[in-house]
């Protein structure tokens, strides 16, 4: 059987509620490629549970858990900096069916914090899927570990049983990591940026709009150099939530700190990127002036579209994008997009709808489907591929993983992304270029 | 304290060792797994899965999956997946959620027959173990099912068991395979689960004699010992002369040799044979074999033993992955690499 695909005339004739059981993970098998690595180990590149939960400064892990759900976070793969600040207590079998491991977790982070040369800020604790299926309550769990150690102990939940439900991991431990923070007296000057564990791109306009409203400090969770600078976070007039995994997180911090929240969108429209700094400023009350960034933004997507006009895209998920959001944004542009790697959700249907009238005859893969086994890889129907998945799909053509961990966001995105792809190209078609001397 | 990780991290899990026997032969597999396990093969433990396709698949599993324990939805899921992408059989790994809820890998691996009508596989995998365990049960799994009961004259050939990726830290074996036929006088050599596949493992039964190349094949080397009379040895032919030329440095000192039992033993057996005053102890964190243990080898289980036994050792060179050294940053003496993927991921290539 051929890689199952529907164009995106055929899927929005379906419905939202009606897609193919190749659509619907919990229906099928997880096909495993390189092309899926992000989702099937969300540790093994980029920011799983276990790395992000030590973006609190000066934090500590300790893995609890059977051996197998640390592996991937062997001091061989993790960056150096993480090296020195992974601990393990293995569960073994008896443990996994008993529980019996949870009166030594609070000797077990007794014995790292003794270890330490410098006592750690917090010590997280990160368990798995045994103790979901165990119930274990890990809050009490803490709670013990934190009074007998004498040091703050937080529970991070790496419960891959949940990833569909209401509370996945990456959601969970977004809330975790700003648990620590308490109340303090609010700096109106001061705003956060909630959502990665990266700092945002510093290019972005978004620092300079804060700015020129009168922000004075622009706080985000890496961005902090020691734990003192962490809990200067409570002291933020608002968050800024600038990714859908963090809500959870900004609905806790108003009702503990008392921090309001609004949501922003990391868009490549560029008429919307516009309307949505346009209501910020009205919910903020300020006036946005965004004219210099929109025309630099479209400065970058002209000079593409004058370059290159014919282009078609290979659209993957694996990259700093709504896959579709940003495959209807090219096609706005007037842009080809022949393919999208993508998760179909709820979310982002209104764009496939959208896709439908701009490009019905895009074809839209599900890389977790076993089929994608068949995808023809190396089958060149486009002229660039976008995102990590697309480049494993299409290794012979020009792309961008576009998956940095500093995330772009807003105009600045667009312009970066539009200037990358052009330089890219460029610089393909001058090494194609025949000498003749 | 037992089970506490203070310089190390975990070693390749049982789950890893089972799927890297299977990887190569052409079946589906089935990791029962909410997709964690899965990434944690795929993206660490399993290094030829970067350069070729293969038939990989997560279970999937979700919260009520495991709690109300809906085995005839993953075999659906695995029907289904076999009508798509084909396979010559199924294999079904487990790992931790299965072990809580404690999956009937039998009347799952019976259902899962009858409904696909395919040849069907089971490791039962809990994800506390090490890969060695998990791997050995493949291994017989294996053999067991597919290895035909053949009557007839033995055929000048060797079956290597044992080869996985996790043993011997390098993915293209060709060459030395290729060295141990000519060296060994044999008309073929099967590098079963590295280069010989379903077919090789059929005929098993007419090998002259097996050479197994990690404790993990022990158990089916034995077993087709008991079915077909065939011999076997042990043995580690893997090693670059590069490695070699590093450990012999080691001649004629007091060494500690941390690997597998296999690849630690042929070290000794170099060691020894350059200079026979060498005093040479084999410790590993796997399987040891008493057939192939000499007196004084020991197996590690924490690491403090396993510092007090560097540090307080006297041994002058200490052979090892290099990931140990970690933990004995006050070792004096001479630390000689020697990679296994099974601890580090560091590979030989």
């Amino acid at each position: 059987m051929e890689a199952f695909g529907m164009t995106a005339a055929q899927l929005a004739e379906r419905g939202k509620d009606n897609l193919p059981a190749e659509f619907l993970s919990k229906d099928h098998l997880i096909y495993s490629s390189p092309a899926t690595l992000s989702f099937n180990s969300p540790g093994a590149q980029g920011f799983g549970v276990k790395r992000a939960g030590l973006a609190v400064p000066g934090s500590v892990m300790l893995l609890v858990a059977p051996g197998c759900c640390g592996r991937n976070t062997a001091i061989s793969s993790v960056p150096g900096e993480y090296r020195d600040r992974f601990f393990f207590l293995l569960q073994d079998e008896t443990d996994i069916v008993t529980g019996r491991h949870l009166p030594k977790i609070k000797k077990a982070v007794k014995e790292v914090v003794d270890f330490l040369e410098t006592k750690p800020s917090v010590v997280m604790i990160c368990i798995t899927c045994v103790d979901a299926l165990l119930g274990t309550d890990m809050e009490r769990v803490c709670r013990e570990a934190s009074e007998y150690a004498k040091v703050p102990v937080k529970a991070c939940y790496m419960y891959a049983l949940t990833r569909e439900g209401r509370m996945p991991p990456m959601t969970a431990v977004r809330k975790t990591v700003y648990s620590l923070l308490e109340p303090a007296q609010k700096d109106p000057v001061a705003v956060n940026l909630l959502g990665e564990f990266a700092t945002f791109d510093e290019d972005s306009e978004m620092f300079g709009i804060l700015e020129d409203i009168g922000i004075e400090h622009i706080r985000q969770l890496a961005g902090c150099k020691d734990f003192e600078e962490y809990k200067k976070m409570a002291e933020a007039n608002f968050n800024i939530i600038l990714n859908p995994e963090c809500r959870s997180a900004a609905d806790e911090m108003n009702k503990n700190l008392g921090i309001p929240g609004i949501e922003l969108t990391r868009l490549y429209d560029i008429d919307r990127i516009g309307k949505q700094y346009a209501l910020f400023g009205n919910a903020i009350g300020c006036e946005i002036d965004t004219k210099k960034y929109e025309e630099e933004a479209r400065a970058a997507v002209d000079a593409l579209k004058n370059a290159y006009p014919n282009l078609t895209f290979s659209v993957g998920e694996w990259l700093n994008a709504d896959a579709f959001e940003l495959s209807l944004s090219l096609l706005t542009y007037g842009f080809g997009v022949s393919e999208i790697f993508g998760t179909v959700t709820n979310e982002n249907f209104n764009y496939i709808k959208a896709i439908a009238k701009l490009s019905p005859n895009t074809v839209i893969y599900s890389n977790l489907s076993p089929t994608m086994l068949n995808y023809g890889i190396g089958n060149n129907n486009s002229d660039f591929r976008l995102g990590k998945d697309a480049a494993y799909y299409h290794p012979g053509i020009p792309g961008l993983d576009w998956n940095d961990e500093h995330k772009p966001f807003g105009f600045s995105g667009v312009k970066k992304l539009f200037r990358s792809i052009k330089e890219t190209l460029d610089v393909e078609n001058s090494a194609n270029v025949e000498v003749v001397e | 304290m037992k089970g506490l990780l203070k310089y190390l991290s975990p070693f390749a899990p049982d789950q890893s060792g089972a799927q890297a026997v299977f990887y190569d032969l052409g079946g589906i597999i089935v990791i029962s797994d909410a997709g964690g396990c899965t990434g944690n093969i795929c993206g660490f433990d399993e290094p030829r899965w970067f350069g070729q396709k293969s038939r990989i698949f997560s279970a999937g599993l979700r919260d009520m999956d495991a709690i109300l324990g809906r085995d005839d939805r993953l075999v659906e899921k695995l029907k289904l997946a076999l009508s798509q992408v084909g396979g010559e059989f199924a294999a079904i790994i487990g790992t931790p959620v299965p072990a809580v809820t404690a999956t009937d890998y039998r009347a799952l691996k019976s259902l899962a027959r009858k409904k696909t009508g395919m040849t069907i596989l089971a490791v039962e995998c809990k994800g506390t173990a090490l890969y060695d365990e998990g791997a050995e049960s493949a291994w017989e799994e294996l053999f067991t099912t597919f290895t035909k009961d053949e009557s007839g004259e033995k055929e000048n050939t060797l079956g290597i068991i044992g080869m996985t990726p996790l043993d011997l830290s390098i993915t293209h074996p060709e060459a030395f395979v290729k060295e141990i036929g000519r060296e060994g006088g044999f008309d073929k050599v099967f590098p079963y689960g590295m280069g010989a596949g379903l077919e090789e493992i059929e005929k098993a039964g007419r090998v002259r004699c097996n050479l197994v190349v990690s404790p993990a094949g022990l158990k089916a080397a034995r077993m087709l010992k008991e079915r077909f009379k065939t011999p076997y040895s042990m043995g580690f032919p893997f090693f670059k002369s590069e490695e070699k030329e590093a450990f012999l440095k080691a001649a004629g000192k007091k060494t500690l040799v941390i690997h597998q039992q296999a690849a630690a033993n042929e070290i000794r057996k170099m060691l020894l044979e350059a200079d026979g005053t060498s005093k040479v102890t084999v410790a590993t964190w796997f399987r040891l074999d008493k057939e192939f243990a000499c007196e004084g080898d020991l197996r590690l289980e924490t690491e403090d033993r396993f510092r007090d036994l560097v540090l307080n050792g006297d041994f002058d060179t200490v052979i090892g992955d290099p990931l140990f050294k970690r933990a004995i940053k006050e070792f004096k003496g001479n630390y000689i690499d020697a990679a296994h993927y099974a601890v580090s991921g560091y590979s030989g290539e």
